[in-house]
């Protein structure tokens, strides 16, 4: 009994002793920096390639980049770590948490760590040339309280992609521009035996887009005009009343409340789905597959016609004050944004890019035409509202019951976003 | 040596327990500390921690619309999953326990869903469940007992009502072959002269296992029952690789729920994870105050 006691003393011991090293390695100052001697930037960025080992991979992306970065810039070292980005918000969250915060983060959002001033003001670390050639809208969303301090990186628009030989079989000549025309292809499309007319995904990877696309063809949105939750606005439960309507005639991706994008696209891919709401980051998954050369790609159907928007996602990148090496982040973005690496990325990844002058040198793509036509005016989730994290996750979770029950889904997702 | 003072040898055992000790300290103790306390601290989505929380956290938890249905869901999921697992072990560890033509590979094959990683296990059954090109509605279909492929009819895992079912199903299916093998072994302690007694005073089959047989398999038994409560309750991959929770919270059980939390609230995602771990002792200890572990078996 004895022994056990003091074993357990010492475990308890133990573990005090442990966590308050923890708490201590937060404070300790992690400055490498030595007078003159060169600097290494830790970089931790989200990979969009296929993962690891694959010849896309963010590993590999990020190498080219940066050994060519290093040849011009002998004294500047980069260390880059690239996580998936199912884990990279959580891996992250554990650097800040532990003090261990990287030189610069590209990843999908940067607001929540500009309160407790964590970032660098983007123009300490980029010159001024660079953010005049960003697109206004986008910059804008890069500012808190007036001070910029995100930097867009890329972007992806949306559209309606449709299979031109189901639309063929099914006698439309047309591809939708408004609900109504979009309810009677798909009504054709059943006829000619297509088992998911129009590829809905409600599911959880990503059923905060695809609603807020048919928020959108409503004149709605997550926010109203004066900058309010709006959740279950008139013109939200109309959208999703149009949606319920849909999916009780089968006209969609049968329970659409459990599945996840990925799969519709893969659908489609194999030429199940006759229309689904897709970016150019779903051409790469519909060129691997049989619809390949059979299909296009038109602006997003509306309740009255095509939207005039689309919905814009920008991804983040950004730079922690902590070590303290603005003037060597300043060389790596302005080569960054300068240089062709934006270029590689759209070009591997089916990216957007940010910048007028990108979106200039790709205006000869057809395929990203509608996309490019798009994105100056896109509309935005309302990622830097600090409750928008709480509010996307409760809509990727629930949001496919507003197919059932749009008033009642809707009215519950709105108290989300309105309380605490 | 033998000169060494007192107090050196008392502290002697130290050295042979200590490595132990921290290992635990580190990797079981450690963890559980830090997270009782982040469950009391206020934590942004980015990992800042903006001070204490109070039980605020709790209190936020305790009043989720789905908190009541996911925790009572969790309950049945364990009850259902290590129940039936059990039961077919106890079926299964009798059968393979007779000498058979051909037992030695069909005990090698109740490994085989053991020995598969469990997600990809999940991913399987979620692909052969698949509305357009799953096997076991195209089965269904040949069968006649579904129209149309892609409809939701074709469509199990869609719907709570029968994608639970599958969940658990799939659950018995990776915890069978554990459980039947530490079944196995247990009756393989049991003395065949027991059996020869019973036979003796004429004792009937059914009687012969009820008395004998299952008395003598309790310690193995409340074993294998008492991993797979623990198991069961903090099993994650299959509901998520198969449904992750969806239709809204409707498949998901308690452990699903703190991670989608995660996601949202990490402090609230912390308190989840200590009611779960208050739980599963909770659990532990009616089960062992249930099977009367401790009780020497006559």
């Amino acid at each position: 009994m004895n022994k056990r006691l003091t074993g357990a003393a010492l475990g308890l011991a133990a573990a005090l002793v442990l966590t308050s090293c923890g708490a201590d390695a937060g404070g300790a100052p992690a400055d490498d920096k030595a007078e003159g001697g060169p600097v290494t930037l830790k970089m931790v960025a989200a990979d969009y390639g296929d993962g690891p080992g694959k010849p896309n991979s963010g590993e590999t992306f990020w190498k080219a980049i940066v050994d060519e970065f290093q040849a011009a810039n002998p004294n500047i070292k980069v260390e880059v770590q690239v996580i998936n980005w199912n884990d990279i918000d959580k891996q992250v969250a554990t650097m800040v948490q532990n003090g261990q915060v990287p030189d610069i983060l590209q990843t999908g959002d940067y607001s929540g760590f500009v309160k407790d001033g964590l970032l660098h003001k983007v123009d300490e670390i980029v010159s001024p040339n660079v953010q005049q050639d960003l697109l206004t809208k986008f910059a804008e969303y890069g500012k808190v309280d007036g001070a910029a301090y995100g930097l867009p990186f890329v972007s992806s628009a949306r559209g309606l992609f449709y299979n031109k030989d189901l639309f063929e079989k099914a006698g439309i000549a047309e591809p939708p521009k408004t609900w109504d025309e979009l309810k009677a292809a798909a009504e054709k499309l059943k006829k000619a035996g297509v088992s998911q007319p129009f590829g809905l995904p409600l599911g959880q990877e990503e059923a905060q887009g695809e609603s807020y696309l048919w928020f959108l063809g409503a004149g709605g949105g997550y926010k109203d005009a004066a900058g309010k939750w709006a959740i279950n606005s008139p013109q939200n439960v109309e959208a999703f009343t149009y949606l319920k309507g849909m999916v009780d005639a089968g006209l969609t991706t049968p329970n659409p409340g459990t599945k996840d994008r990925k799969k519709v696209w893969e659908d489609f891919a194999a030429g199940k789905v006759g229309m689904v709401n897709g970016g150019p980051m779903s051409i790469p998954i519909f060129d691997a597959g049989s619809v390949k050369d059979k299909y296009g790609v038109v602006p997003v159907a509306g309740k009255t016609g095509a939207l005039d928007t689309t919905l814009g996602v920008m991804d983040w990148i950004m730079a922690f004050n902590k070590n303290g090496h603005p003037a060597e982040i300043k060389k790596f973005f302005d080569f960054f944004y300068t240089g062709d690496a934006v270029q590689k990325i759209v070009d591997t990844y089916k990216l957007l890019p940010v910048t007028n002058g990108g979106i200039e040198k790709l205006s000869g793509d057809e395929k990203l035409k509608p996309f490019l036509d798009a994105l100056p005016n896109a509309s935005f989730y309302p990622f830097t509202d600090p409750k928008w994290s709480e509010v996307s996750t409760a809509v990727k979770q629930t949001i496919g019951g507003a197919a059932k029950d749009p008033a009642k889904v809707l009215g519950d997702l709105q108290k989300v976003a309105e309380t605490g | 040596m033998q000169r060494k003072s007192r107090g050196l040898r008392a502290l002697e055992p130290l050295v042979w327990v200590g490595p132990a000790v921290v290992l635990i300290a580190l990797v079981v103790i450690w963890p559980v500390v830090e997270m009782i306390r982040s469950s009391f601290l206020k934590i942004s989505r980015f990992g800042v921690v903006q001070g204490s929380n109070g039980t605020a956290n709790y209190e936020k938890l305790f009043a989720e619309p789905d908190f009541g249905s996911v925790m009572w869901r969790s309950l049945i999921w364990v009850v259902a999953v290590v129940g039936l697992t059990v039961l077919i072990s106890l079926g299964l560890a009798q059968l393979f326990n007779q000498r058979f033509p051909g037992r030695k590979i069909a005990r090698w094959a109740l490994i085989a869903p053991w020995a598969a990683s469990v997600l990809m296990t999940a991913i399987v059954f979620k692909w052969m469940l698949d509305p357009e090109v799953g096997m076991i509605n195209m089965v269904l279909r040949d069968l006649g007992l579904i129209d149309a492929l892609g409809g939701a009819s074709a469509d199990p895992l869609g719907d709570a009502s029968t994608a639970m079912p599958w969940l658990i199903f799939v659950a018995v299916f990776v915890s069978v072959p554990f459980t039947t093998y530490a079944l196995m072994a247990g009756l393989a302690t049991i003395p065949g002269d027991v059996y020869e007694a019973a036979r003796m005073d004429g004792a009937a089959k059914w009687r012969t296992y009820w008395s004998i047989t299952l008395p003598l398999l309790r310690p193995a038994l409340t074993v294998a029952a008492l991993i797979n409560i623990m198991n069961v309750f903090n099993s994650f991959p299959i509901i998520w690789a198969m449904t992750h929770g969806q239709p809204g919270y409707s498949t998901a059980t308690s452990t699903i729920f703190m991670y989608i939390l995660k996601n949202a609230n990490i402090g609230e995602s912390a308190a989840m994870s200590v009611v779960n771990f208050g739980m599963v002792i909770i659990l532990t200890a009616i089960f062992l105050k249930v099977s009367r572990w401790k009780t020497e078996v006559a």
